[in-house]
Parts: structure tokens; sequence; C-alpha cells
């Protein structure tokens, strides 16, 4: 546990050691604050959000989780990638700790950067507060859902990263797994099909709907913790692997 | 105390190590030498549980590598080649960060990162970031790293390189006293740095260990030899030649040299252990020569290396 906890502090600390991070958190609640409150292009079905007269947080939500596919893949590539390229996971791996406490303390790390982006994030709310009066209960199911997507990304982010050692290969490839499963419950419809089951179930954006509706739903939990804890097990195995090539 | 047996390994069609077998004791300072891509890394890296032997094993204390990984790497403090380290952070949070995974208790801390930042003198270093450090400080930077959890076992990969004279001299000294109670394996293609600082060298080649032993027992296996050389004034060749027939303890003496007009060289080789310099000058004296030049010749480790390695 101090060992997860070490690594998970030196991960949170390094992004913001690096003008990096605070770039990424800015473009990423401009993007957000621009398309909440203006014209939200292709992907949501409301018109913006004055012309919708309604306080209401949920176009946020799936914003969030669309900028996160592109947001959160940027932050976790250098996790494992960079450690490959420097030599520095030599340093790190022949110390007493396990792959999967040096997978599972960078997650954290990771999560407690996705924290504090998001955490500042509650500024939209209070703003809408000050117009309107949204619910609590939608306000904290958004929330915990957005936290539950973003840390399933990273995990996912963090698996392409220790694929490789190039942080653009493991950006990419995570942009494209987060992004088709997010995305995937609406391939039949582009197809012009009727929305199927198997699509829906894993479809990340499917489940973080039901959650930010605000019903903590089984299924809904046991997917996203699949997603992370499968992760993470991966990248575990595929830090091992290193051990036999 | 590290039983290394019959190690093999395989990088897909290239076999780095091919049946390297040895021991350490404990207190022991093990010099690895051989030329860039011999295996020395490989081996190194295989003792400190970073990557697997295809076949073979290594045991620490009677504990296997792989087995017991966490057990055993928490009693080695390994350098890595080129000494890696975290670019972003000051050597301190560094050593910190190292100190808290090695389990160093958290109230020895500050005291271990004291100590070893003196003993390889980052003292005055410790709040830069290490991105902006140079080559030789990185370095230490990374030996420092490996001696904060007072390990037992000390492995490092080529511990000098990229440091100048200086510093080498200095890290040489650090690494001796470090020698004294512990265990330490180097590698090094730097041959005076073996004699300097290790009693024993493993002289690796293709994978393979073609020589173990002190650095006197290799020097006279691999045909150190006894050879000495002497001059004398003017063209005396004929002379010297008779002088010095039927020396006893005389091997083989190779032709007179004619060094000019103004003097003559000659070389014999002698048996093991026999000092032939008294009884050269004597012979000179009675011959009449004018001695300007006796010494002996033992075949240096670096000859001795090449002659090994260039087969």
């Amino acid at each position: 546990m101090r060992n997860i906890l070490a690594i998970g502090r030196r991960e949170f600390f390094a992004y913001f050691g690096s003008p990096v991070a605070y770039i990424a958190i800015a473009v990423f609640l401009v993007l957000l604050g621009v398309t909440f409150f203006f014209k939200i292009p292709f992907l949501l079905p409301k018109e913006d959000f004055f012309e919708a007269k309604e306080a209401t947080l949920r176009p946020l939500f799936e914003w969030m989780v669309f900028l996160f596919t592109i947001f959160l893949p940027a932050i976790s590539m250098r996790l494992l990638a960079e450690e490959r390229k420097m030599g520095t996971l030599e340093i790190l791996l022949t110390m007493p700790v396990t792959e999967t406490e040096v997978v599972v303390g960078k997650l954290l790390g990771a999560i407690g950067f996705l924290a504090i982006a998001t955490g500042l994030t509650l500024a939209y709310p209070l703003m809408v507060g000050l117009l309107g009066d949204p619910d609590i209960g939608p306000l904290a199911g958004g929330y915990f859902g957005v936290l539950l997507v973003g840390s399933s990304y990273l995990a996912v982010g963090l698996l392409a990263s220790s694929w490789t050692r190039s942080q653009i290969v493991a950006f990419i490839a995570a942009i494209v797994i987060c992004a088709v499963f997010t995305f995937i419950d609406r391939l039949p419809e582009a197809l012009g099909l009727h929305s199927m089951e198997a699509f829906n179930m894993m479809s990340f954006n499917h489940h973080f709907r039901s959650i930010a509706r605000g019903v903590i739903d089984t299924r809904d939990m046991v997917f996203f913790f699949s997603v992370i804890v499968g992760s993470v097990v991966l990248a575990s195995y595929s830090l091992e692997a290193r051990k036999w090539r | 105390m590290i039983e290394v047996s019959n190690l093999t390994k395989d990088y897909g069609p290239i076999r780095a190590l091919e049946d390297v077998s040895f021991s350490v004791q404990k207190g022991e300072v093990v010099g690895f030498l051989g030329p860039n891509g011999a295996g020395k890394t490989t081996c190194m890296k295989i003792i400190t549980g970073f990557v697997a032997a295809s076949s073979g094993d290594v045991a620490i204390e009677g504990k296997d590598v792989v087995e017991h990984g966490v057990e055993v790497r928490s009693r080695i403090g390994y350098l890595p080649e080129n000494a890696p380290v975290y670019t972003d952070m000051t050597v301190e949070e560094y050593l910190a960060f190292i100190a808290t995974i090695r389990d160093v208790p958290a109230d020895q801390t500050a005291a271990r990162i004291e100590q070893v930042a003196r003993s390889t003198g980052v003292s005055d270093r410790l709040d830069q970031e290490i991105g902006t450090l140079s080559k030789g400080f990185r370095q230490r930077v990374g030996l420092a790293q490996a001696m904060i959890h007072d390990p037992e076992i000390l492995v490092l990969d080529e511990p000098t390189s990229g440091l100048d004279p200086n510093q080498i001299v200095e890290i040489r000294a650090v690494i001796k006293e470090l020698g004294k109670d512990r265990t330490v394996i180097l590698s090094t293609h730097n041959l005076p740095e073996v004699t300097a600082t290790c009693n024993r060298i493993i002289i690796i080649h293709r994978g393979r260990i073609v020589a173990d032993g002190t650095p006197d027992q290799i020097q006279s296996l691999h045909g150190g030899g006894n050879s000495f050389y002497l001059e004398v004034l003017e063209d005396r060749g004929s002379a010297l030649q008779t002088a010095l027939q039927d020396l006893p303890g005389t091997r083989q003496s190779s032709p007179v040299e004619a060094l000019g007009e103004a003097r003559t060289a000659f070389r014999l080789e002698a048996e093991e252990g026999v000092d032939l310099r008294p009884d050269l000058f004597r012979r000179c004296v009675e011959a009449g020569l004018t001695l300007v030049e006796l010494r002996q010749e033992r075949l240096d480790l670096e000859s001795i290396f090449q002659r090994i390695t260039l087969q």
C-alpha cells in the first residue's frame, strides 16, 4: 500500500510539475464552457443552453465524456511509455514492488489529476445554480458517472501506455479504444438499424447515461469496474512480459 | 551469497548469455569485464530480476530471484546502465521517493539522503532538478539511489561511464569503501577500473565466461608471462648475445634488436616466478656492457583482455 501511494503521489505531482497539465486543464475547461453555454454541435440533442431555457446539466456531462475521450488519453499516455523510453522502468521494477502495485499507483495518480480537472468544472453548475435551480441528485449522479467514465478511460489509456515506448502510439491507441467503446451504442442507429442491446452493453456512454440519470444500477457498476480491473490486470501482464522478451 | 547457475538468455534468435555460472561470496567486489554486447548487462538484469533467464537460475542467499522477487530485490541496490532517473524531480525528491519504496523508515530518510548524498558528492545539488544536471551528476544520483537503503548487495552497471577523470577517482573510492562490508558486482570495459576496485574479475565474451579469478590469477593463467627487457649503449649485439647465453631460468630469448647506432635492445622470457634482473645486471657488467634500461614485463590485463576477446 505504501508503495502504491508513493508511486501515485509521484505521478500526481509529476503532472503539476510541467506546464502541459495546466494547458490541458485550461483547454479542457474552455472547450467545455464554450460548448456547454453556446452551440452544442452534432453529438448532443438539445439546442444551446440559453435557447433551451432549462437549467439542465445533462449536456454538460455528455460533452465532458466526449472531451474525455481525447483529453484523458493525453493524460495517460506518458504513464508507462515514458518510463520505458527513459529507462526508469528498470529502476522502478527492480525495487521491491510488484507490477500491479506500479500500475495501480500510476492509475491513482492519474485519477487524482482527473479529480482536480473535474472539480474545476464545478464552476459551471454553480453558474447554472445562479441562473436556475438544478436538482442536486442528477448533479451528484452526473459527477459520479463522469468520474467513473474518466477513471475507466485512464485505465484503458494506462493499458495502451504499457504496450509501447512511444507516447504518441499510446495516445492514439487509447483514443481509438475509448472513442469506439463510447459511441458504439450509436452504431446501429448510424447504419439505420434498431438500437441493439449488445452494443449498448459495450458502450461507455450508455452506462454513463444511466448513472447520470441518478440511477445506480449494478450492471453499470460492474461494467466500469470490469474495465478498470481488466485494464490494470492486462497492463501488469504487459509489464511483466518484458522479462521473457 | 549470490549463486548463478547455468544462465542462458536468448533475445529472439540472438543468444546473449550461454551457460553462465559463478558464485559470489559476501564481501567480494567482482568486476564484469567484456566488450560491448558481451552479455554483462543482460547478466546484471537477470540478477536484479528485471529480465528472466531463458534457462538457469539465480539465487541470493538461497532465494530464487524469480520466485522471491520482492524479497530478493529489497536486498539489492541497482544502478542500471546509463543511470536512468526521473528528470522532473529534484535530487532530494527523487531520493526520498526511492527511499519510501525501498522501505527506509520515514524518520531515517533525511539522514540516509544526507549520507548517500555526501558520499556520492551531490550534497550541494539536492534542490536541483535532475533534468538540469550534467551526465556526471546524474550518474552520481543513480549511484546514490542504489545506496539509499544500505543494501547488502550492489549491482552497478558501468558506474563510472560519463564521468571525468577526477570524478572517476572519487567514485572508485566510494565503491572501494562500499566493498569493505558489502558485496558489489560492477561492470565496465575500462580495465584500470577493475584493477583499482575489484578483487575478482570475470571476463565475459560472446555470452560466455572466459576467465574468472583475481587479477593476479588471470594474469598468470592467461600467458601473463614473465619477460625481461634490457637495453645497452652502442651497437653491441653479438657481445650481448654471448653474455646472456645459458642464463638459468630462461625459457626463450628473442633476437637482439639494434636501435640504431646508439643502443641495442634484448628481450627474454623467463620461467614463472623467476626474477632474472640481478643475473642480467651482473652478466652485462662482466661483459663490459653499459646497461641503460632493465625492466620486468608482465603482460598487463589490457593485453590479456585483447588477446582473449579478439579471437
